[in-house]
């Protein structure tokens, strides 16, 4: 009998798993049974764009320079990172005012507003499938004892990089095979400084000898 | 001894509360934006509370064209054992400040200067709400029909039970979108394959037309 080694096995039941996701996502729960989502999963190169991108936004969004950072730790092993999409316009005529418009018409016919993350306004029922959809994925995930983690920072960079293309809104599920968890308790990524600063500012009273104290 | 009938049926209601209590433990620990609590799940689980729910969802058919599906869905709803209300708290004061754009208003500060649509019968939600959000509410939802899978118990998704629910007060202060959702341990899905037309024709409806036409009958023969 021919023997697999720990490597290969890993590499494909991950891509089988992501295969599984992608069929969860296209068969969850949808409103108006509108199935209108774009899925794809990406691979190690765009994973690659998409955290200097991501890191790059530094300054101006340090929580996408956190995700960038990790993702770049996160492809060393092996890993998926499935992003899902969809258009942000309303079919559904249910008028139900959650947009800020009064009818589905009326934002249908609202200025489109261009951004980096997405495009706006959108209609809360797509968003609503949209994210049921991420959840069934996500949820398969953790069924089949993947590590997972939706990121919409990781969706943000790829719509912004046209790696997902024709769609205005977007989320994404990040699964991985790696020895430990990466997504949770990710203190390496936090210096000391930078708690301690914080903390400094969060609560500001703590170190004060006593009250009314002048610092 | 045989068993009753009856036994059967009250045990059949104790078991749909309590999957109701392992669901909302589901709908509860799904993903949160951000890891903010943002939701929160109502169970209704008393035959009144639901008819309650059902007559407002009827009255909110009757005042729009787009919502006579209403009338539907509030048919259905009668049929399940628990309804749940999933709801947001933090879509319409307190937007996620990522500036994310969904909502069309391009930074979190231009849409904390939005005013919200008027306090209208025609309008369900009073947005524009914090899209960004609102999205954690398809994350309890979906946590909630996934648990309801698991456990091999029936679901539908209604907004509309959500939106009369709003309506009515029942939900916390702040609430700025909820969703529905009934569940039923019964033989047949009352969710599922049910007729277009079945706020007309259901059990309900056939027997007031049976008691209507008997009636006379019967008042003539034991009076």
């Amino acid at each position: 009998m021919a023997i697999t080694e720990l490597p290969d096995l890993i590499e494909k039941g991950l891509q089988q798993a992501v295969e599984l996701m992608a069929v969860a996502a296209n068969n969850s729960f949808r409103f108006k049974d509108l199935n209108s989502l774009k899925i794809i999963v990406i691979g190690i190169e765009e994973m690659e764009s998409i955290a200097e991108y991501c890191f790059s936004l530094g300054d101006m969004s340090p929580l996408a320079a956190r995700d960038g950072r990790h993702l770049i730790q996160l492809i060393k092993e092996p890993c998926r990172l499935m992003i899902l999409g969809d258009k942000r316009k309303s079919p559904f005529n249910y008028d139900c005012g959650a947009c800020g418009y009064r009818t589905c018409k009326e934002m249908n016919k609202a200025e489109k507003v261009e951004s980096l993350t997405a495009n706006g306004p959108s209609c809360q029922f797509r968003n609503l499938n949209l994210n049921i959809a991420t959840n069934a994925a996500a949820s398969l995930a953790h069924r089949l004892g993947l590590h997972c983690r939706v990121f919409s920072t990781l969706a943000f960079a790829a719509l912004s990089l046209e790696i997902i293309e024709d769609v205005d809104i977007v989320t994404s599920v990040s699964v991985s095979a790696a020895n430990k968890n990466p997504y949770f308790d990710r203190h390496e990524f936090w210096t000391q400084e930078h708690w301690d600063e914080t903390f400094d500012n969060e609560f500001p009273t703590f170190k004060r000898g006593f009250i009314g104290a002048v610092e | 001894m045989e068993r009753s009938i009856k036994q059967f049926e009250t045990d059949r209601l104790e078991s749909a509360k309590l999957a109701a209590k392992l669901i909302l433990a589901s709908g509860t620990t799904s993903p949160r934006v951000g890891g903010v609590g943002e939701c929160t799940i109502h169970t209704f689980d008393d035959p009144c509370d639901i008819e309650d729910i059902c007559q407002e969802v009827e009255h909110m058919a009757e005042l729009k064209e787009n919502w006579n599906f209403f009338k539907r869905d509030a048919a259905i709803l009668r049929d399940a054992d628990v309804l749940m209300i999933a709801t947001s708290l933090r879509c319409v004061v307190d937007p996620a400040d990522i500036n994310c754009n969904m909502c069309g208003k391009l930074v979190c500060e231009y849409f904390k200067e939005e005013e919200k649509l008027p306090d209208d019968p025609e309008i369900a939600f009073r947005g524009p709400l914090c899209i960004f959000r609102a999205n954690n509410i398809s994350y309890a939802i979906d946590g909630m029909m996934s648990q309801a899978r698991n456990l091999g118990i029936d679901y539908g998704v209604y907004w509309s039970a959500g939106a009369a629910a709003m309506r009515m007060k029942l939900l916390p202060k702040n609430t700025g979108f909820a969703l529905g959702m009934g569940i039923s341990v019964t033989e047949k899905s009352p969710f599922r394959d049910i007729p277009a037309n079945y706020a007309d024709i259901n059990q309900r409806t056939m027997n007031d037309r049976i008691i209507k036409r008997l009636w006379p009958q019967f008042r003539s023969i034991y009076s």
